[in-house]
């Protein structure tokens, strides 16, 4: 790692495929030293595939891959540090139980050297010796202080905000000397305030010399703080150009330029919801709702009406309570304080398991759709056709499980949302994101509905699979459900929402319409971090 | 040869190889030509009537503890604790029937007897369940422990008054056996086997089709492949859960058919011994279907029958070394199969999601 | 009453030492992320090796490195299967403990001809003779193989928390896929604890057979599961799953103390279960109630 580095990579005719699919198709792209290089495209584009070609993590099956003019012929993490290349990846990689301090340095400890460690066989028992986390913590601080990165070195991973998080792992690949550093999808997770930081932090870097480069789907801050893009669709680099003063200087024009290249086409303003009705009744009501977080705040009281027909979107920076929120709603994480009522009626009042919880929710009309969807909606190894009845056995039909209504069930469903491929067989993990999104959906929407929640509707959905998701979910409001939809894509809660709160530190701090400026959602976001110390208990 | 085989008979060459290989190694050191020691072993299995139908007695109990750890691992769970369940439960069944045979006619007391040993296995292994389910202590833990504790209060029950000279039960009444296999095929006379045999594989065809179709069966074959979505679904895990360790348990109680009512008329320390650890290895081995596990069973009770066959030369501890060999190489085997197998059709979970 | 006498505590100290050996051994192999419910067959392994390497060569150091050598081999093998080809690692502990059970007894009928037991050795015989307290505890005192596993007990926390080794050993025994994207050999480092592993739970095998002064079939007699138990209890803490197998073998010692009471009818037998109910009644009251590595059972992904 100390010898100097020519940071440009370049992938020249790189392909990759997964089995029979091919996710990323004879890609010609070079990352130059000193400017951001912004990586563009739909969900399944090829573009984390390509990130992770270009970090060398992946082989490519044709083509190559060279960095500062040799061929990486080793794809590993190691392979790729020892090239001066480090990745920040949209999942962060850190150990949970560890501080910070010991994420930073893990896999490049510095080390005490002793009479004892230099043994031939002592001394790799021993390790290589005793870890120097004084060097460490100060190396880690310049380097931080160097690129105006704060990150609490010896607090747990676990207490760290998605912010601190992510500028940890930044710090990280600057402690190993990285000269290039690629993020996959950094400001998914972050407030507009710390997109702007996380861009100042990435400016400074290139502007020493390293080699930046970003996935992301935001257009606007692509045309704000990027210096080249590249626009990738169906595995293919369909669009590239050199962001000038000219082009930021017509922001609006190049992001509908950039829009139609990631699109392959004009896309007309959607706005899937209609109206509500003058007397439309309130269906479900939150009083004062408190749920214990796991690894945040959780949910500090909230209250909420919803109307018939009305669907209210909630904005938020991930982990601010709208996983508690959706959770608590579905029955599968308690209530500690507070009341739910749907049409009036309470609800989740006896002492139940998660379980009764669960199943009284559905039964009275709640139907809820979790965010993580390989955690809690799709059994990966079971067939489509038992994903689509889960959790629907012995409800809609008691006793036999196997039989003509299950058959009727899973059919009626699976035919509903067009499932791709056409084989109820096939396994779960064999859809893609955006067809095992479609089996929960069609699930979820075929019950009997007074009210819906939805966590991340749309999350790794491509387009046309969201538009039809969207479609679905406005039908349901329109017949006379309440629907709350949480998302992290304040786009899709433009399109749906009759109105959006923002979830901040649990509590709601805003209530605003679906016009309402990113600036302002922004900073209702933010609401609780501007506040002083105590001003939101 | 994948191809040739298919993954399931790639796993049998697999492990019939690598128990050749130590079979002969062992041979040779203990001076016995490995022809004849393989000659000595066909012949005291499936080379006389008589052999076979020890194989079929060897087999049952094997097939039974087989079903129970399928059952279990299919929903995610380890009843290593067979052991001490199928030793509990022969137990009971050596005093109830020593009790009821004579006093009721057999039609109410077999079932009777059987229905007890059920409800004991099932009640020791529910222990493991609930451990885990309301306390979240992994049933491995709570299972080792359980048996243990069987291995010490067993031997101390009977010594202090189940019986007469401290290792065994009373005789039980001809009326409370199971009726022996020679009744219907004279060929197999002498030997151990009774209908117990052909009631282990009915409850491993009865068990697979109650986990492929039922409710419960079903749902606990999701638990054991995503446990967290099946919570969020409203499936009961926990109560799925204590159920499956509790059939486990209860089937592995059955394995009181084979030995106490099918053979010995009585239970003796240690009677049944070893079936429980190598019920692991007959799941394992037959993890197809019911006529996979049925023969994986069969394959298991020839080596322990073998082992009896060749012990007067080569000591049949050998045949615990090569069961051990097979059960390492047919895991690994099953690995090296389903990646092949997989690549193409199956993409692992990090590469679906780009 | 005796309970509590020198010879008592002697005795504890001498039996915790197997318990506590594999106990440590079972925390090396599942802060890294193995599970290993095969520590039977390293104690068992290692009690025959070091034995036979002893008789074999009349030096009884070279038993002690015998039976090390095994135990490393053994749990280097399980972590190599369990990371080359994802076997399942609760399946493979249980064919160890099956192989070693059946394999020690076969080398007794091929080395020694015998069922039951091999010829004795020398051990180390340090220490003053006699049955007085004091003299027995001073024997205790006197042995090595005691204090090497002293002091690899006594090492085990610092290495764990305080060096390089044991940081990345945590780190992929916690979350092995951000310990591959940090640039750890996750396998590597796996094997890298369970050879620790395994040569810690050996020691506890050498301290079993060199106290008897002979291999004994199925001499490990349950201790490598108790030690499982000590590792739950202690929270995967090498120094507390010690303290937990001392009290473990606490519980030993007062049977055998009970036993020589006089009353020795067989009604005191059932009193040998005592250390494992204790070990569920300690689990259920939620004792070290601490969950496990993250990553234990785990393979890196992606």
């Amino acid at each position: 790692m100390a010898e100097a580095i020519e940071p440009r990579i370049e992938l020249i005719g790189a392909s990759r495929r997964f089995g029979e699919r091919t996710a990323v198709k004879a890609l010609d792209l070079t990352l130059e030293p000193g400017r951001i290089h912004a990586l563009i495209g739909e969900n399944g584009a090829g573009k984390s595939t390509a990130l992770k070609l270009v970090a060398g993590l992946l082989a490519p099956s044709d083509g190559e891959v060279l960095v500062g003019g040799t061929r990486l012929d080793e794809a590993s993490p190691r392979a790729a540090m020892a090239r001066g290349i480090g990745m920040v990846h949209q999942h962060f990689m850190l150990v949970e139980p560890f501080t910070a301090l010991e994420n930073l340095i893990l896999g490049a400890e510095p080390v005490r050297e002793s009479p004892l460690s230099r043994l031939p066989f002592v001394g790799a028992l021993f390790g290589g010796g005793r870890l120097d986390l004084d060097a460490a913590r100060r190396e880690a601080e310049r380097l931080a202080a160097e690129a105006g990165l704060s990150v609490r070195l010896d607090a747990r991973v676990s207490e760290l905000s998605v912010g601190e998080k992510q500028r940890l792992e930044i710090l990280r690949v600057l402690f190993r000397g990285a000269k290039a550093i690629l993020l996959d999808e950094p400001t998914a997770v972050l407030s507009p305030l710390e997109v702007g930081e996380l861009y100042a932090t990435l400016r400074r870097l290139a502007s020493r010399g390293d080699t930046v480069a970003v996935v992301t789907h935001r257009l606007d801050e692509v045309v704000r703080f990027a210096d080249d893009v590249t626009v990738m669709r169906h595995g293919e680099k369909v669009h590239a150009e050199v962001l000038d003063g000219d082009a930021r200087a017509h922001e609006e024009a190049t992001i509908r330029r950039l829009t139609r290249a990631v699109m392959g086409g004009d896309v007309p303003d959607a706005t899937a919801r209609r109206p509500i009705a003058e007397d439309a009744p309130v269906v479900l009501e939150l009083t004062d709702a408190r749920v214990d977080g796991t690894g945040s705040r959780g949910l500090a009281g909230v209250s909420l009406r919803l109307r018939a027909g009305e669907i209210v979107g909630v904005a938020g920076i991930e982990g601010n309570g709208q996983r508690e929120l959706v959770t608590a709603l579905a029955g599968v994480a308690p209530l500690v304080a507070g009341r739910v009522a749907l049409d009036g009626a309470p609800l989740f009042t006896s002492h139940g398991d998660a379980p009764s919880r669960v199943r009284e929710a559905r039964r009275r009309g709640l139907v809820a759709v979790l965010d993580d969807r390989h955690h809690d909606e799709l059994v990966l190894d079971a067939t489509v056709a038992d994903n689509l009845v889960l959790g629907d056995l012995g409800l809609a039909m008691p006793g036999a499980a196997v039989d003509a209504d299950e058959a009727a069930l899973s059919s009626r469903r699976f035919e509903r949302f067009a499932v791709e491929p056409r084989d109820p067989s096939r396994l779960g993990r064999e859809l893609s994101g955006g067809n095992q999104q479609k089996v929960v959906m069609a699930r979820a929407l075929d019950r009997s509905i007074r009210a819906l929640v939805l966590g991340q509707p749309t999350r790794g959905v491509d387009v046309g699979t969201a538009r039809v998701i969207h479609e679905a979910v406005a039908e349901v409001a329109a017949r006379g459900a309440a629907v709350l939809v949480v998302s992290a894509d304040l786009s899709e809660l433009r399109t749906l929402s009759h109105r959006i709160v923002v979830l901040s530190e649990g509590k709601l701090v805003a209530d605003l319409p679906p016009t309402a400026t990113d600036e302002a959602l922004g900073r209702a976001m933010l609401g609780a971090y501007t506040e002083a110390p105590g001003g939101s208990r | 040869m994948t191809r040739l085989l298919g993954p399931e008979r790639q796993r049998l060459v697999f492990a019939l190889a690598g128990a050749l290989i130590v079979l002969n190694v062992v041979s040779f050191t203990f001076g016995q030509p490995p022809l004849a020691t393989l000659t000595r072993m066909w012949q005291g299995t499936w080379g006389t009537p008589y052999g076979i139908g020890q194989v079929l007695f060897k087999a049952t109990p094997l097939l039974f503890t087989g079903v129970a750890f399928g059952v279990a691992f299919r929903a995610g769970l380890f009843n290593i604790g067979a052991e001490g369940q199928l030793a509990l439960a022969s137990l009971v069944a050596g005093l109830a029937a020593a009790r009821l045979g004579g006093v009721l006619p057999s039609p109410i007391a077999i079932p009777l007897v059987v229905l007890l040993a059920l409800l004991v296995g099932a009640s020791y292994a529910a222990f493991a369940g609930a451990m885990r389910a309301r306390l979240g202590i992994h049933e491995i833990i709570t299972s080792i422990m359980l048996n243990r504790i069987a291995d010490v209060v067993l031997p101390w029950a009977l010594a202090m008054g189940l019986s007469t000279d401290g290792v065994r039960t009373r005789t039980i009444d001809d009326a409370v056996r199971l009726v022996s296999l020679e009744r219907f095929v004279p060929a197999l006379r002498g030997s151990a086997a009774s209908v117990a045999f052909p009631m282990a594989v009915a409850v491993a065809f009865t068990v697979n089709a109650w986990s492929r179709r039922s409710r419960a069966g079903r749902e606990l074959e999701w638990i054991g492949q995503a446990a967290s979505v099946c919570e969020a679904q409203g499936v009961d895990v926990a109560r799925r859960r204590q159920q499956a360790m509790a059939l486990s348990g209860a089937i592995a109680g059955l394995t009181c058919l084979g030995t106490v009512l099918g053979y010995k008329g009585y239970y003796e320390l240690g009677l049944g011994a070893g079936a429980g650890f190598s019920g692991i290895a007959v799941a394992m081995l037959g993890r197809g279907g019911p006529v996979q596990l049925t023969l994986a069973a069969l394959l298991f009770g020839t080596l322990a029958q073998a082992g009896l066959a060749i012990n007067a030369r080569v000591p049949r501890d050998a045949m615990g070394v090569i069961e051990a060999v097979v059960i390492v190489l047919m895991a690994a085997a099953a690995h090296a199969s389903a990646r092949q197998g997989a690549s193409p059709s199956k993409p692992s979970p990090a590469e679906v999601q780009t | 009453m005796r309970l509590l006498s020198l010879t008592t505590v002697a005795e504890t100290l001498r039996m915790a030492a197997p318990y506590a050996c594999a106990a440590v051994a079972g925390v090396w192999a599942e802060r890294a992320g193995v599970v290993q419910i095969g520590l039977e067959a390293v104690l068992l392994s290692s009690a025959f090796a070091s034995v036979a390497v002893a008789l074999a060569t009349g030096s009884m150091v070279l038993g002690v490195s015998g039976g090390v050598a095994v135990g490393v081999a053994l749990s280097v093998l399980h972590a190599a299967l369990v990371d080359r080809t994802r076997i399942d690692a609760v399946v493979a502990g249980i064919a160890w403990n099956l192989l070693a059970a059946s394999g020690s007894r076969l080398g007794l009928r091929a080395l020694y001809d015998s069922a039951s037991n091999s010829p004795s050795i020398e051990g180390f015989r340090f220490g003053p003779t006699g049955n007085d307290g004091w003299q027995v505890l001073a024997r205790v005192l006197c042995d090595p193989v005691s204090w090497l596993a002293l002091i690899a007990i006594l090492v085990s926390p610092y290495l764990l928390e305080r060096t390089r080794l044991g940081l990345r050993i945590r780190a992929v025994g916690e979350n092995p896929t951000a310990a591959r994207a940090a640039g750890i050999e996750v396998g590597k480092t796996r094997l890298v604890a369970l050879a620790i592993s395994g040569a810690i739970g050996a020691l506890g095998g050498v301290h079993l057979a060199y106290d008897q002064h002979r291999f004994e079939s199925g001499m490990s007699a349950g201790r490598g599961f108790i030690a499982l138990a000590a590792v739950v209890l202690s929270g995967w803490l090498p120094g507390r799953a010690a303290l937990a197998c001392v009290a473990f073998a606490l519980l030993e010692a007062m049977q055998f103390v009970l036993q020589d009471l006089g009353q020795a009818s067989r009604a005191v037998t059932v009193v040998q279960a005592l250390p494992y109910v204790a070990a569920l009644v300690a689990l259920g009251l939620g004792i070290g109630r601490r969950s496990a590595p993250g990553g234990l059972g785990k393979h890196a992904e992606g």
